[in-house]
This record gives C-alpha cells, structure tokens and sequence, in this order.
C-alpha cells in the first residue's frame, strides 16, 4: 500500500483502523494485527509505516502506543473515580480486572463521561458467579452488586433534576381538596426521589469507608432506602416495608388511597394509621413530594400528563 | 478584512473552572478576568455543578470548551449535543465556543481521546464542511484548537499550521492556539515550533492556551499537571507579538493546586508581553517521566456526596 497512489485509504477506514487498534486489551502491536483492524486496513507486519509515520525518537507503533495506553488508563480512572467504595471493598486489582471487562462489553458510546459507568452495576450483575445451591442466601458477588447500585443512584441524584428553586407540596395544597376526594389524589413524588432495595445494609459499609473507618462487608439484612437531594446534598433514608410499600406506590402512580392499602398490607404492628399521618407530615418537609394532583383536576386537565413517574429502581431490588 | 480575534475582545488572563476551586471562587470572589469551562461537565447537570456555574456566569465573562465535538470523525454529527451545546452557550452567555480539531471515535463509539487526522486535502473537505454546518446550527462561529499529537499519518500532505489557516479561510472559524501542544507536538512530530506559531492566520486566533506537560524522554504527554515550561513561555511570547494579544488561558487539570497557584501562573503571561528578546533564565533539567502519564482530557466532575457520608437523614 502506498501513501498516496489509488488505494489510499479513506478517512473512515483510517478512522475504524485506528479505533481498532488502540482499543485491543492486548495493546496496539496485537492491535493492527487483529482481525478487527486488518479489515477496515490490511497491513503486513511491519509495514505500519504506509500509514503512520515515525519520530526520530520512536517507531510508528510505538507513538500508536501512546493513545492505545492512554484509553484504558484514562476510562478506568473515571470508573475509579465514580466507584470509590466499590473500589474499596473489591481491591485494586480485582476492580481493575471487572472495569476492563465493562469497558470491553460496554464501550462508550456517549459524548459524555458521566455515562460511562451506568451499566457497571448491570454488568457485575450478568458476570456474576454461579448461586451456590446449597447456600440460597446473598453472598459476597451480592453485596457488591448492591454497593455499585448505591453509588450509582448516589452520583445519578447528585447531577439530576432535582427540586432546588421548585415550589413543593404544601398543607394549603393538601388542605384545597375536600377530604372525600383524597384518597383519590395522587402525590407528585420529587424528581430526585429514587427507592432502592438491597440485601445488605451497604449504606452503612459506603458511610464508613467515606468517613475513613475500617468497615467489613457485613451481614446480610434487607434493607430498604430512599434517596433524594435537597440544597444539591444528596440525602438517603432507611425505610420499613410498609413506608417502603407507600412510597414506591406513589413513585408508581398510584393514588394516595391505593398507596396506604400496600403500606397496611406490609404492616404487622397494627398501628399504621397514626404512623402514616406523621410520615407524610415529615416526608412533605424532607421535600419528597412535589405537589398533589386533585382526581377532579385530572380528569378534567390532566396535571399528571401521560408520563408515569417512577423512581423504583427495578434494577437492584429483589425484594418487590 | 478579517477583525482580529473575528471581532471577540481579549478578555484578559483566564483559567480553566475546576470543582476543586468552587468554594474559593463562591467565597472569596478572586479577581480572575474570565473563566473557561469544560462544556460537557455542565450542559447535562441537573445538580451542584450547574448551579455554582451559574453563579459564576453571572459574575465572570465566561468561554465554553468542549472535548467531544469529534469535527474530524466520519460518524455524523450529534445533533442532541449540539443543540445542548447551543442552549448552554445561550444560558451562560458564553463569549465564545471551541473544541478541537480532532476526532473522538467511530462507529457510534467514543474513546474519550483527542486522536489525531491524516491533514490532506480530502480531510480538509471533510472537516471544513462539518465546521460549517456545527455553525449554521450554533449560529456563531466556532474556534477550533491545534491538539496535542502523537503519531503523524503517511498520508498527510500539509503541515498542522497550512490545514488550520485553509480551514479558518474556507469556514471563517476561528483559532484556538494552544501554545503548549504547539511545543508538545513539535517535539513529537520534529518540526520546528516557531514556525508553527508564525505561519497560522493570526488574526483569526481568538484565545491561547498554556498548560503543563510531561516529558517522557522518547516523546511529551500534554498532561496539565504541571507549571508552563521556560519553552512554551518563548512561544507564547512570539505568539503575543505576532497576534497582538488575545485572551490567555491556563489549564491545570491533574495535580490540581489551590486556586492562587493556578492564578499566579497564568499572570507570568504579562512578564512576556513585553520586550523584544526571551528572557533568560538559568537551565533547567526537566524530569522525566515514563510511567503511568495519561494525556487529557480527563477533567469531569464526580459526585461529592456530601449527605452519603453522614448517617441517614431520616429512619421511617
């Protein structure tokens, strides 16, 4: 192939070729010579030169390397950086071995970094080890898919839509819809409101290696949050059952009256009516709630639109 | 006749926004003449980030630069990125919108990576008919900038310097000069830098950057970990010369110092605009590196999760 003749090869081509090429696990040299690259360019070995050039200082491939370093060494930082505590729990080494693996199933395809690592938990999740039939409860590949989870939704809350600068639910909003028509309403949950359901208590072990402490992967035990934003800090709240029951009602759609009937039927204590008055009174405070939608007023104009607002994150939970 | 700077003013001695500097800039309100932000880091924030930039768009004359424009690739172009990049111009009044002439991936996929083109003429058309439509969209000209390279393509027939002045007379776009990849490229690639510096269109260079960088013995890395190099410092002042001054910029990404080291360095600019000879300073043997060094971008902003580290807000 020569530089300049007829069979110079097109922009796309170079592009796919170089791609190629510095993306290989193995580093560029195996790079050209995959079969990936060798179709978009077919190069022999050792003739690189008709398409890259050489330094005084250094071969063509060699100056290739440069970029073909740079790639996995720069996205495994950002993974490093968006996954600290998992980083922590799994070790250096083993963590680096699943960032590579991710990157290598799930490359970017985003102009933006901040999507990088979305499908990191979702990937642990599939590559995760056979169950050990003889032993049905969560095990260790269990925690770390729930840790990864949490540090997801802790850093998608953070940048997301959030309820800054928003009016929220008031008790004049509550107190405008005639008390036969309430359990008819329906809550407009918070932009940043998500529910997460776990099989450790992992927020415990992610606040302790934040604070620096030593923390051991602790015992299995559901565990049931909520996770909102307020003043751009993010802010998480452990819930029972039936507050969790309530609450993913609502992020469901529900209205206020079906949303309590879940709660009751999680509830063993037989005092849930009271309860459920004061968790709503601190929930609106905590700004969980954006505004309520009068059943009149939807029906007549729709506040709620077509959209169902969900906040349940399906992906983690094994427990709804 | 071209305006210098495409008319744009010379806003003065900027640096780059970092997150390690918000508190410091939110407190204490340092005098810094402009600030240039890394445009993906804001146009999807919904959080923190967006709001502290508000801030201090309101305050400061603020520059957008962005690292995933990707004007060389043969992949179309973004149009959902445009248009946030268009609407985050808009919101912060940004003076001016640069990228660089690059390309970040193919086939869908993004390295994240500044990668370098084959400069000939066929690459030329390619990039210069983009450049127009990404202006036609941002309804503004763009400012593209000379990236950090290294590895040259056998097919190129022109030098970084005659592409970017036929792409700045095809387009009208303008000039982002980063001084540093100038140095950076010239020993890469063993052409002679001053050259470089006095062959581009200057008045169609709107903004110069400074940075740091690591020397790795066989080739540099554009790093931004680092202080200006004595080098660069002599280029900038030819730069200075030859353009008659545009707005300066320093990036510091890795390392980063507190923000009055930051400052301090982008003000030794005003020691080289004046004068007619380098100054001369005492030879300094550079480090080298060869471990490790990862050329940027890197920069994007990470959660600082202030709450998660607390015990829970609340138990119900």
């Amino acid at each position: 192939m020569t530089p300049h003749g007829p069979d110079r090869p097109t922009l796309d081509r170079v592009q796919n070729w170089f791609m190629a090429a510095i993306t290989h696990t193995d580093g560029v040299w195996q790079g050209v010579a995959s079969a990936d690259a060798q179709q978009h360019i077919h190069i022999a070995p050792g003739e690189e030169g008709s398409i890259l050039t050489r330094s005084n200082a250094l071969p063509a491939l060699d100056r290739l390397a440069v970029y073909g370093h740079a790639y996995f060494a720069r996205l495994l930082d950002c993974l490093r950086e968006e996954y600290p505590v998992l980083k922590h729990a799994l070790g250096d080494e083993l963590f680096d071995a699943f960032a590579s693996g991710y990157l290598q199933q799930f490359p970017s395809r985003s102009y933006t970094l901040f999507d990088l690592g979305t499908r990191f938990p979702q990937f642990l999740r599939e590559t995760r080890p056979a169950l050990d039939i003889s032993n049905p409860g969560p095990d260790w590949a269990d925690f770390m898919i729930d840790l990864a989870t949490l540090e997801l939704a802790f850093n998608e809350v953070f940048d997301g839509p959030g309820i800054e600068g928003e009016h929220l639910l008031d008790q004049a909003a509550i107190m405008a819809i005639p008390h036969d028509r309430l359990p008819d309403s329906r809550l407009i949950p918070a932009p940043c409101l998500r529910l997460l359901a776990f099989r450790y208590p992992v927020h415990r072990y992610l606040a302790a290696v934040r604070r620096g402490e030593e923390a051991l992967v602790p015992e299995p035990a559901e565990t049931l949050l909520a996770i909102t934003r307020r003043d751009f800090v993010v802010r998480h709240f452990e819930l029972s059952a039936p507050s969790y029951a309530v609450l993913s009602a609502i992020l469901n759609g529900q209205t206020l009256g079906e949303a309590l009937c879940e709660g009751v039927g999680r509830d063993d204590s037989g005092e849930l009516e009271q309860t459920l008055a004061n968790w709503f009174f601190e929930w609106s405070a905590e700004g969980f709630f954006l505004g309520i939608v009068d059943p009149l007023e939807e029906t007549g104009g729709g506040q709620l639109g077509g959209s169902k607002p969900s906040g349940v994150d399906e992906r983690s939970s094994s427990l709804q | 006749m071209v305006p210098s700077r495409l008319g744009h003013p010379n806003l003065g001695l900027g640096i780059g926004l970092r997150t390690t500097h918000f508190p410091h800039i939110l407190t204490q309100h340092p005098v810094v003449d402009w600030f240039e932000i890394i445009s993906e880091n804001f146009m999807d924030s919904r959080g923190r980030p967006r709001h502290v930039l508000n801030q201090i768009a309101e305050r400061y004359p603020v520059v957008m630069h962005g690292v995933s424009l990707s004007i060389g690739s043969t992949d179309p172009l973004n149009l959902d990125y445009l248009r946030k990049l268009r609407n985050l111009a808009r919101e912060v009044n940004a003076r001016w919108v640069s990228d660089h002439l690059c390309w970040t991936g193919v086939a869908g996929r993004n390295t994240h990576d500044l990668l370098p083109l084959p400069l000939d003429e066929d690459t030329l058309a390619h990039v210069a008919a983009r450049v127009r439509t990404v202006q036609d969209f941002l309804e503004r000209p763009l400012v593209l900038e000379n990236p950090s390279s290294y590895v040259g393509f056998a097919t190129s027939t022109m030098p970084e310097w005659e592409f970017l002045s036929r792409l700045t007379d095809q387009t009208g776009c303008g000039l982002l000069l980063d001084v540093n990849n100038v140095y950076v490229s010239a020993v890469n690639h063993d052409f002679d830098p001053f050259e470089y510096i006095r062959n581009v269109p200057h008045n169609r260079v709107v903004q110069f950057h400074l940075a740091g960088h690591t020397n790795c013995g066989t080739h540099i890395v554009d790093t931004h970990d680092g202080p200006v190099v004595d080098p660069v410092w002599d280029l900038y002042r030819l730069a200075h010369q030859l353009t008659g001054g545009v707005a300066t910029l320093l990036e510091w990404d890795a390392k980063i110092p507190p923000f009055q080291v930051v400052h301090d360095e982008v003000l030794k600019a005003k020691e080289y605009m004046t004068g007619d000879l380098p100054i001369r300073r005492q030879p300094v043997a550079l480090p080298v590196t060869t471990d490790g060094v990862v050329p940027t971008p890197l920069s994007f902003i990470r959660a600082e999760i202030d709450g998660a580290a607390a015990h829970p807000a609340g138990i119900y």
